[in-house]
């Protein structure tokens, strides 16, 4: 269905090519998985299939391709589109038009389609992805994963036979992201798309994926076979697989189901006390404080009645549902949003209704999407900014910029264009350029979104650095292995009010639905992260 | 056009209680989208009232005084006339009824819809359009998004220069968003550069009629040759008309759920034209006097033309037509066209259109 034969191709204007010597083969109805750390040149792998590389991107390719019995690179982008669908990262960026049926139609409208065909085609594809009940809404009422079904029904308008999708989950929240995910599943298993899919969630495709296919960063091949046979060669894995090749567990389990049956199995005759978390009470007062804080938007109550303690050196995550008021309580505690009631206190002093530029001197607050942040020309410009802001000239700097560059391992980059910088980065950026005025809090909203294993890893690594250090951190996410390794606390809010904090034994540990993996594998155990699991055996 | 034609209050009223019955109708039928951030009420009242003082405290003429300011206070100094504040709250009544027109308008036609009406012939034009109306929500809330994130790092605006970290992510963003949808668009088989060609003939020929157009125009208004001048203005309608009717025959494109244009869109047409044609058109034998009605210097009472009132009803068609049709749940699921949805007859964009 796709091979790929000694592909190679740079890009215009660059020095080193994006893709060299590639050679992969997929057969007609496989589910591929395509990883390997950001940069890897997975995203020009997968436009090479519907000659988006290089007829829109320019540059050089060499090698062959062929897809459905067609060469892309002759063909047009246009020619591929009834062959290949494609689905890209952000839905907002791929629609035209605003209603859902008329985003639909729209790629079968240019195709001059007879109309009775085309509405046959439209009710097909809104079965498929199941958008039948949405189908006269507007698209920016719509949430992030019904869009990005949106995306994936007009990308099978053509009906295609292969689909490829360039990690169309990491904008989503997980419960979207599974949304989405599944959708795929049965796309491939009902229908027999054949599927190429780039994506960090391993966890939640491996089971129903043929193949993988490995681009490491640079230098060595790339490595195509089963899940099996790739993953004990990759560094990015789940908890799962690494607790399996920690306990050397064979077969390697793929589902958790299979893993508790291994779990079961090793667990069996051992005794093991159950872990406890017992960490000393926090001393001294609070650095941040909120007291009976309610916040209303656009005349609804979004956060009721909220006390929050956050002590210098703990690492707080807030978790709970969509829509629970966690952005909210975030952006009222660094003064965004005025509360209707109830006080802030932060390191001492009451700030409710202070301006946001004084609090951010002692309470940096990075929002979902870093980009927002980022315009100066160089890395080290961006943090100048910020001392100017705040009316600091540089020698009187809290701590010195190039020391905070090569704390967050920018060192090397302080004279590139931000925007250019990977996703991790360009994230490391935005934390630099809060970090310089040397808060004593940091909020982060959603800040392992769209993050791979690697990027996340370096994440907490900063972040546990900054706790020592004796900051107090919050972190509204849904990731649930984030809070597991890296809180002390967490926060559970559902609509507006905190209804659980405690330890993330507590909260976690016993949740059905915030669970991490390892506290699944071994219930009853206290365990929740794979360090825990080597601790107590190693 | 006929709101902008008379100031007699017989003609502006009836043409207002004809929008306010359309607009009745409509509501019925729950076609209503997009809620009004501010009545029309309102925004009348707002308009009427302010139009009538400006005008009576500005304009000093007129016989009829009501009292009189101290010359001392300047601008407003002067007798205030009952003519000044009768024409100002025409004015405001006529500016009141254009706006109501619109948003009745607006409410019975979606941007869709219109951009469905645009010739074939300038399609890759309606698809821009259509493009920067779905950016629009999108910028506004990347916007927000920025100003927040500044306002973190201690960003006040002060002066001109400290627009830039607000403005240049917004554009930077902005053309990230830009090249991203240009992407999918050509994943998605969309290619306008084959698009059959707007080639040198076309070109030519739009511009030759352009030019009729305007010489026609200008024969007739400034140099007086009615006949001529109306003979070079129909023929550059003919050939543009000619051309884009070519061009859209050659652009190869269908509609998703097409319109058809019924006889009830005629008659909606009709009654607009009509009514619009009453007012214009100098027909022989019918007394147009009374459009002409002007308070100074002495406030008189308006003259009607029965016939006139008769041509307003025109405007009504589009009622009538939303009366025939089936009463939807007032609660039902928003639904942006529902004209489209059931094939029935597009209820007023002409209707609308036509009052004004």
């Amino acid at each position: 269905m796709i091979r790929f034969e000694y592909v190679s191709f740079t890009y215009p204007n660059a020095d080193r090519p994006a893709l060299d010597n590639i050679s992969l083969h997929l057969l007609d109805g496989e589910f591929a998985l395509v990883v390997g750390p950001s940069g890897s040149g997975k995203s020009t792998l997968l436009r090479c299939v519907n000659g988006l590389t290089p007829h829109f991107s320019g540059g050089v390719i060499s090698g062959g391709v062929t897809v459905n019995g067609l060469d892309p690179i002759e063909a047009s982008p246009k020619v591929m589109s009834r062959h290949v669908g494609f689905v890209f990262q952000t839905p907002e960026a791929q629609f035209v038009m605003d209603r859902v049926e008329d985003e639909l139609a729209f790629a079968l409208e240019n195709a001059a389609m007879p109309p009775q065909e085309m509405r046959i085609r439209v009710e097909e594809v809104l079965d498929l992805l199941d958008l039948a009940p949405l189908r006269h809404r507007q698209l920016d009422t719509l949430s992030g994963g019904e869009r990005q079904r949106v995306a994936i029904a007009a990308a099978l308008a053509f009906r295609p036979q292969i689909l490829v999708l360039d990690e169309p989950t990491s904008q989503l929240d997980p419960k979207s992201a599974e949304d989405v995910l599944q959708a795929l599943v049965r796309l491939n298993t009902d229908l027999g798309l054949t599927i190429l899919l780039a994506e960090h969630r391993l966890e939640r495709v491996l089971p129903f994926v043929d193949q993988i296919i490995y681009l490491p960063a640079t230098g060595s091949d790339l490595v195509q076979g089963s899940s099996a046979q790739v993953l004990p060669q990759i560094d990015l894995t789940p908890p799962l697989v690494q607790v399996a090749q920690k306990l050397d567990w064979s077969p390697l389990p793929l589902t958790l189901k299979e893993g508790r049956r291994h779990s079961l199995r090793w667990l069996d005759g051992r005794t093991i006390a159950p872990k406890s978390h017992s960490e000393s009470p926090p001393a001294g007062r609070p650095y941040i404080r909120s007291e009976g804080v309610q916040v209303a938007f656009k005349g609804q109550t979004v956060v009721q009645g909220v006390d929050l303690q956050v002590w210098p050196g703990e690492i707080v995550a807030l978790m709970g549902r969509n829509g629970a008021g966690k952005t909210t309580l975030l952006k009222t505690l660094v003064g965004l949003m005025r509360p209707k009631q109830g006080q802030i206190v932060v390191d001492d002093q009451n700030v409710t209704g202070r301006d946001v530029a004084d609090i951010g001197r002692k309470v940096g607050y990075l929002p979902q999407n870093p980009g927002a942040l980022l315009f100066a020309d160089t890395v080290r410009e961006e943090l100048a900014v910020t001392l100017r802001n705040h009316g600091l000239p540089p020698q009187h700097a809290p701590v010195d910029p190039e020391t905070l560059l090569a704390e967050l391992g920018l060192a090397g980059k302080a004279d590139d264009y931000p925007r250019d910088l990977s996703v991790g980065e360009q994230q490391r950026v935005a934390l630099a350029a809060i970090m310089v005025t040397c808060p004593g809090a940091l909020l982060l909203d959603e800040p392992t979104r769209g993050l791979d294993y690697r990027a996340k890893q370096q994440l907490i690594d900063l972040l546990q650095r900054r706790q020592r250090a004796g900051a107090a951190i919050v972190l509204a996410t849904h990731d649930v292995e984030l809070a597991a390794i890296a809180a002390n606390r967490v926060v559970l809010m559902s609509q507006g009010e905190v209804i659980a904090n405690g330890s993330p034994a507590e909260v976690l540990g016993a949740s059905p639905l915030f669970a991490p993996q390892v506290a699944r594998l071994f219930p009853g155990t206290g365990w929740l992260t794979v360090d825990d699991v080597c601790e107590s055996i190693c | 056009m006929i709101l902008s034609t008379t100031r007699n209050p017989w003609y502006v009223g009836l043409v207002l209680a004809a929008i306010a019955v359309v607009r009745a109708a409509i509501q019925r039928l729950d076609l209503s989208t997009s809620p009004l951030p501010f009545s029309i009420l309102r925004f009348g009242l707002f308009v009427v009232t302010f139009s009538a003082i400006f005008n009576a405290l500005s304009v000093h003429f007129g016989r009829t005084v009501l009292f009189v300011i101290p010359p001392a206070i300047p601008y407003l100094g002067g007798p205030v006339t009952l003519e000044a504040l009768v024409y100002g709250t025409l004015n405001g009544l006529v500016l009141t009824g254009l706006f109501a027109a619109f948003t009745v308008f607006n409410q019975a036609v979606t941007i869709r819809q219109l951009i469905r009406l645009v010739p074939q012939a300038f399609f890759p034009v309606a698809i821009m359009v259509s493009i920067a109306i779905t950016f629009v929500p999108v910028t506004l809330r990347h916007a927000r998004d920025i100003r927040e994130a500044q306002a973190v790092r201690g960003h006040r605006l002060r002066g001109l220069r400290d627009w830039l970290p607000l403005v240049m992510p917004l554009l930077v963003g902005g053309l990230e968003r830009a090249l991203q949808l240009a992407e999918a668009m050509t994943a998605r088989g969309f290619a306008s550069t084959d698009e059959a060609g707007h080639d040198a003939l076309t070109r030519l020929t739009i511009l030759l009629g352009l030019t009729l157009l305007i010489g026609g125009w200008l024969l007739r208004l400034v140099w007086g040759y009615a006949v001529g001048g109306l003979l070079l203005l129909l023929a550059g309608i003919g050939l543009i008309m000619g051309i884009l009717w070519r061009v859209g025959r050659r652009v190869s494109r269908t509609n998703y759920r097409p319109q058809p244009w019924t006889g009830a869109d005629w008659a909606i047409v009709a009654g607009a034209v009509g009514a619009a044609a009453g007012f214009v058109v100098p027909w022989p034998g019918l007394d147009r006097s009374s459009i002409f009605f002007y308070p100074y210097p002495q406030l008189s009472w308006p003259a009607f033309q029965p016939l006139l009132g008769l041509v307003i009803a025109g405007l009504l068609v589009p009622a009538l037509l939303a009366l025939r049709l089936p009463v939807k749940n007032k609660r039902g699921v928003k639904r942006p066209s529902p004209t489209a949805q059931r094939g029935e007859p597009q209820i007023p964009p002409a209707g609308g259109l036509g009052g004004p």
